[in-house]
């Protein structure tokens, strides 16, 4: 067993880095859950004193830093440092020790960040883009928000190492056959992000070093009344933030698209269209961060919003690809399937509300209000949180070797599918009659009362079907029933190795002539080649 | 009664899309009456939207389920269905575009005879209101907010900045919020159109005290309005 342990933390198996990238992100994500558990016991009814506006600033703080950079960003990379040799047919990645470190870079920027906790002042309280001059020293005199500048560029630093190693790893290390436009499409969706993470994450590091200096050695760059600019961390920041939104759906959206193919029993519909989209998105997607700042007044909104609404035809595309894939397909709706069509579902909401905050004159009242809180969360937590429950549900097998349950995993679907849309929808409401984000507290309005408790009831429901979720991990794992190598009738090649895989991945491969190898050589009589 | 929860759950996802209309507050303000027009087409767009992709999710999952072990028609893709499947959201993009445009350009404009005008500082946790040309000082406390007068049916240059932290000027109201910062002075306009006692705050993450930082806005009669100048802000 002492063996086993010492096994996993040394290892440079993509399996093993990948895994322990999960699980670790998951571990944050029920640490984040628990803090909006209390954000929402706060403000279940005007006026609680439930928490202090000093400790709801630290709570709603760490809440967004770490579903956003300790949760969802490293549980994509995880997952992708799982899946991405074993779909394109390689035996590791190109750089498994750098690899391993990116995993400790990352391990310890999460205990960095969450240290502040127990430093004088507590923990960072600027909300998770910690505006300047907010976050200054003369404001933010704890060194909570150093520990928090220190952890996140910790953070970035581990994910653009990761990018590269992704990107050598993609274009490098395929296995004969498996050219381009034959792989996943989740490989491919990782290109792009990886892309993205090289442009935007140095951003971040920049911005926070820059904030660093302005807080130790009088560096000025934020500070308007020694002629620095506050716009300045706003646009430096954005330039990352905005990608960074990508970053936390692409991966989500190359999930989707292969658990729906392979539970509708048919190829991607539009496979090209399927992978210009991908990158479309990411192009563009460069090009829109300052419709974070249409109220500044210091940037030219009609570019902005131009360009932002301009990512919804990309987006839009792959929704018609989706239902392409389904169209006269063989559904079955599995529990990966129904997380699939609850991710599509919630994440249209998020588009279509995304669409309407990116014209400006909406933004002037939705901007800061509990409507733009709904919005998010509609992309981020309707979104790639049901994603990444898709995706835990279709690959556990492959990662585990065992099962889990059908029948628990319906629950925890629509525990969380009902419990999500109770909580987000009515927050909508709140937002346009006024209510502001990140208050601790709110007068009793006519209305505001009851439908924040309602919010709060239906975060309780989710709640539960977090439970329902760990109690069928552990049910699963203390089970010596083995998963199937191929439990699902899977398409690409990490379904052709043992489930869990055994070092170095492969034994034997099968002929690679499709985006679906293990398919074609299972369905001979369906297959088609793509020789091109 | 399996088919039934994919029906739940797209009658949901209109439900949610469809509170784009429901309770947003009838403008108070010129301004405010063009926002209104641009979150009334955005939300039926968006509801003919969701209407038409939810159900294009949905329909598959009623009209094709598994019922034996079998494999569909393997097609790929359709280039034809996916260049109309792109242009049709382009075209409807330009179109939002257009409308966004046209409302932005009114809601941003600045008259350039502006009847009062007055200096507005943001400061943690409060406002200052300064009535230019008057010795009128208005400043608040968290627990004590302060209170703009505004006159109606004329038009008021706000000019806005901040003398710590970001700060953001939001009156729900008037369906505006616009950012106090500090080193960046920000003009815009208001014409309030009805008379009434109307919320306003910071909605810019600013502090601890952040939620506490409001204020009032009280709008008169232009005569009452004369009087109030002329009391000296009483």
């Amino acid at each position: 067993m002492k063996h086993g342990i010492i096994e996993w933390l040394t290892s440079t198996d993509h399996k093993h880095v990948g895994t322990l990238y999960m699980c670790t992100s998951i571990f944050y994500f029920f640490v984040a859950g628990l803090l909006a558990l209390v954000i929402r016991a706060q403000l279940s009814q005007p006026e609680m004193t439930l928490v202090g506006p000093h400790q709801y600033a630290q709570i709603f703080t760490l809440h967004g830093t770490a579903m956003i950079f300790l949760f969802v960003v490293p549980f994509a990379l995880g997952l992708a440092n799982f899946l991405i040799p074993l779909q394109i047919g390689a035996p590791d990645m190109a750089f498994p020790r750098l690899n391993a470190f990116t995993y400790w870079l990352f391990f310890f920027a999460g205990l960095t960040i969450f240290s502040g906790v127990f430093v004088n002042g507590g923990a960072a309280a600027t909300g998770w883009y910690a505006y300047a001059p907010l976050s200054e020293i003369s404001v933010s005199t704890g060194g909570g928000q150093d520990l928090w500048i220190i952890g996140l560029v910790m953070s970035s630093i581990s994910g653009i190492l990761t990018a590269v190693n992704f990107i050598t790893t993609i274009f490098l290390y395929r296995a004969p056959g498996m050219t381009m436009w034959r792989l996943p499409i989740f490989t491919w969706e990782m290109v792009a992000t990886s892309l993205l993470i090289l442009m935007a994450f140095p951003s971040l590091a920049a911005v926070l070093a820059m904030l660093f200096i302005d807080r130790h050695f009088g560096g000025q760059f934020f500070d308007a009344t020694a002629g620095g600019n506050p716009v300045l961390y706003q646009h430096l920041f954005w330039f990352f933030g905005h990608p960074e939104v990508y970053i936390m759906i692409l991966p989500f959206f190359g999930v989707i698209s292969e658990i729906i193919p392979v539970f509708s029993r048919k190829p991607i519909f539009g496979y090209t269209g399927l992978v210009l989209s991908a990158f479309a998105i990411a192009g563009l997607s460069m090009g829109v961060w300052a419709h974070h700042m249409f109220t500044t007044g210091v940037v030219n909104n009609a570019f902005f919003a131009a360009v932002s609404f301009l990512i919804a035809v990309p987006t839009g595309v792959k929704f018609f690809n989706w239902v392409g894939t389904m169209w006269r397909g063989s559904i079955v709706l599995t529990t990966p399937m129904l997380f699939a069509i609850g991710f599509m579902l919630n994440f249209l909401i998020g588009g279509i509300s995304g669409v309407m905050v990116a014209s400006p004159p909406i933004d002037f009242q939705a901007k800061d209000s509990y409507f733009l809180v709904s919005h998010f969360h509609y992309v981020l937590g309707g979104g790639s949180l049901f994603a990444i429950f898709g995706a835990i549900y279709f690959w556990f097998p492959k990662v585990f070797g065992r099962m889990l349950s059908e029948r628990l995993g319906k629950w925890c679907f629509w525990l969380l599918f009902i419990g999500f849309n109770t909580t987000f929808f009515v927050m909508q409401f709140l937002g346009v009659m006024g209510m502001p984000r990140r208050i601790y507290t709110y007068p009793a309005l006519p209305g505001w009362g009851n439908l924040n408790l309602i919010a709060s009831i239906g975060s309780l429901i989710m709640a539960l079907g977090v439970l329902v979720f760990v109690w069928d991990v552990v049910t699963a794992s203390l089970s010596h029933k083995h998963a199937a190598d191929d439990p699902w009738g899977g398409y690409s090649l990490e379904w052709w190795t043992t489930s869990p895989p055994p070092e170095y991945n492969f034994t034997s491969l099968p002929p690679i002539r499709s985006e679906r190898p293990v398919f074609d050589a299972k369905h001979p009589e369906l297959a088609r080649s793509n020789v091109s | 009664m399996r088919s039934v929860r994919p029906l739940l759950a797209s009658c949901l996802v209109l439900c949610t899309a469809g509170c784009g209309i429901y309770a947003l507050p009838a403008g108070a303000t010129t301004q405010a009456q063009v926002l209104h027009q641009d979150w009334t087409v955005f939300t039926l767009v968006g509801l003919l939207v969701a209407a038409i992709v939810s159900g294009l999710i949905v329909f598959p999952l009623l009209a094709w389920r598994r019922r034996r072990d079998d494999y569909p028609p393997q097609f790929r893709q359709n280039t034809k269905l996916e260049l109309i499947y792109t242009i049709i959201p382009l075209l409807m993009v330009v179109g939002l575009f257009a409308v966004t445009y046209r409302d932005e350009v009114i809601v941003e404009h600045l008259s350039a005879r502006p009847a009062n005008t007055v200096d507005v500082l943001a400061f943690q946790w409060s406002w200052r209101f300064h009535y230019a040309g008057t010795a009128i000082n208005i400043v608040g406390t968290p627990n004590a907010p302060p209170q703009l007068v505004l006159p109606v049916d004329e038009t008021t240059r706000i000019n806005l900045t901040s003398s710590d932290v970001n700060h953001e000027f939001w009156v729900p109201a008037f369906l505006f919020k616009r950012d106090a910062i500090a080193g960046v002075k920000n003009s815009f306009d208001l014409r309030p159109i009805r008379v009434g006692l109307y919320r306003g705050r910071c909605a810019e993450f600013c502090g601890f005290d952040h939620a506490l930082m409001t204020f009032t806005v009280r709008v008169v009669s232009q005569a009452a309005y004369g009087r109030w100048l002329h009391a000296g802000g009483k």
